[in-house]
């Protein structure tokens, strides 16, 4: 449904995408992450046809964005990161414009446009005016004029932003049904969410497709990167030296707070051989306070920083 | 056609639900019956020749108002980017808007025709020469709104819109006056045939000539292929 094939796009002599593909397909909820201004959505925008790849083709529904734009845009239902709403005209009135420039033939407005409302929960504000309108609610009204005309494709460029946990979980349910005979890529700010309603995620940073697999097996893939973290009251030199000294511990980080006797945070590097927490739990509890130790699962938010490199020190792992 | 109606429907509805519509009709029918009472009372000759001339100017003005959020609104508004990727071609949006942007000089002119109800009630004006006068101001005000509109298609800042399109259109409109510096003939006669004043001075005077029409026309035409160009190209 939603095909790049080797897509670059460059500024100038800035390259902001480099040599990007994938393909979404029908029935697939994709998930698309990476740090702000990784190239998420210069590649939204690129599929939805608003710039044009500099190199590479963009294919959806079949159609060559690049040649058969207009096709493809009937396809499409696009979300961007700032939901595009005519602030003075009111819900209805806006979602009937939009149905109208997609092509619905008129006497089918009226029941695409009461499908849209249903299903973002939008009966309550439909004769409101829309800069009245709360911030959920204009991304309600953003998301339902991205499903009018039944477009195969939907794009959503962060469509959660700013809707409370209550709202959260109907996008979603929109989304998932909309998922199930459609093909979706959402871009995301939210770790869990990608979790809970895709099927495959892809990574994006500095403008390279970093992995493209199922969350499960991104998982699966950094098992290796376990880590303990434990709570200490110790000096911060010798904790450390004690933690390396521990068989299975490959690396240690303290993060001190002062020197002397203060509470720490350490997380290690371990192997994912079984009985390593309990070695270090003795080791450490022998000599001082051992406030806490777990050990860490791979979420998806470690495997996400783990790709893209940024594992800075201060930034919660 | 439908995306083009479709366009078109947004435009005036935007128009009148926010106040340019309305602040833009008032001021011009407020300086019209200004401008009208006082040439009638000044020269006591029951045309509106004099008053064509200054609803001219008052055009020039008032113009920018109505075409700076034509493009650039979309652009503040956010909104480009879902008017970029519906399935529409740019002519399709060109029109759409242009055609909102006309409706709003229709109105403004057919609202000066309550201007005639004391002309025919008291004097014996010539019906052919107003109308000619009218033609030529809707065809001017055409033109005009095909500049400012592409003008606002090509910056993002609506107020930068309008003040671009103000110094074009009085220079259109002045250029006229650059012939008396010229001795030269071919400049000469390119400032006349370049000046929306001494085209649209021939209406008034009640003169329909085609070399006038065809100038507004395709004023117009060459500025609504450059949006439609413009558009294409960003892409």
């Amino acid at each position: 449904m939603i095909a790049l094939e080797s897509v670059s796009k460059r500024y100038g002599s800035r390259t902001i995408i480099h040599d990007v593909s994938f393909t979404v397909g029908k029935g697939e909820i994709v998930g698309f992450l990476g740090p702000n201004g990784a190239g998420k959505t210069t590649t939204m925008r690129m599929i939805a046809g608003y710039t044009t790849a500099t190199s590479g083709r963009v294919i959806v529904a079949g159609f060559d964005m690049a040649t058969q734009n207009e096709d493809a845009a009937r396809k499409l239902g696009y979300l961007p990161e700032q939901p595009p709403l005519y602030d003075v005209l009111d819900v209805s009135g806006y979602l009937r414009f939009v149905a109208q420039a997609k092509g619905v033939p008129s006497r089918e407005i009226p029941r695409d446009l009461d499908r849209v409302i249903r299903a973002c929960r939008l009966e309550s504000v439909v004769r409101r005016e829309i800069y009245k309108l709360s911030k959920g609610y204009r991304q309600r009204v953003g998301l339902a004029q991205a499903l009018l005309g039944k477009p195969e494709v939907l794009l959503l460029d962060e469509p959660t932003a700013g809707l409370d946990p209550g709202q959260i979980q109907e996008a979603r349910e929109v989304i998932r049904a909309f998922g199930e005979n459609h093909a979706v890529l959402l871009s995301t700010h939210i770790l869990p969410e990608v979790t809970l309603i895709c099927q495959r995620v892809a990574i994006i940073n500095q403008g390279r497709l970093l992995a493209i697999d199922s969350p499960a097996s991104l998982q699966k893939a950094s098992e290796q990167a376990n880590s303990v973290r434990l709570e200490v009251t110790a000096p911060a030199e010798a904790l450390r030296d004690a933690l390396l000294a521990i068989d299975g511990v490959r690396a240690a980080i303290v993060h001190s707070m002062a020197g002397g006797h203060t509470l720490q945070t350490a997380e290690c590097q371990v192997d994912a051989r079984e009985g390593v927490e309990a070695r270090i739990a003795r080791a450490v509890a022998s000599r001082w306070d051992l406030h806490r130790l777990e050990r860490q699962q791979p979420t998806l938010e470690n495997i996400f920083l783990r790709y893209i490199g940024d594992t800075t020190e201060g930034k919660p792992a | 056609m439908n995306g083009t109606l479709a366009i078109y429907r947004k435009e005036v509805q935007t128009y009148f639900r926010s106040p340019i519509a309305y602040f833009v009709v008032s001021v011009f029918l407020l300086g019209t019956g200004y401008f009208f009472l006082y040439n009638i009372f000044m020269t006591g000759i029951g045309t509106m020749d004099e008053t064509f001339q200054n609803m001219g100017t008052l055009l020039l003005i008032l113009i920018p108002v109505i075409t700076m959020r034509l493009f650039s609104g979309e652009h503040t508004g956010r909104t480009i980017e879902l008017l970029m990727t519906l399935p529409l071609k740019p002519w399709q949006i060109v029109l759409g808007k242009y055609l909102g942007a006309a409706t709003i000089l229709l109105l403004m002119t057919g609202a000066t025709a309550i201007n005639l109800i004391p002309l025919y009630l008291y004097g014996n004006p010539e019906t052919k020469t107003i109308l000619s006068g009218y033609i030529g101001f809707l065809l001017l005000g055409l033109a005009c709104l095909a500049v400012g509109q592409f003008f606002s298609s090509l910056v993002q800042n609506q107020i930068i819109a309008a003040l671009i399109t103000v110094p074009v259109l009085l220079g259109f409109w002045f250029v006229g006056h650059l012939q008396s510096f010229q001795s030269d003939y071919i400049l000469r006669g390119l400032f006349g045939y370049l000046s929306f004043a001494q085209h649209f001075g021939d209406f008034v005077r009640g003169l329909i000539r085609s070399e006038a029409v065809t100038f507004y026309l395709v004023v117009s035409a060459i500025a609504l292929t450059l949006n439609v160009s413009y558009l294409q190209w960003r892409r």
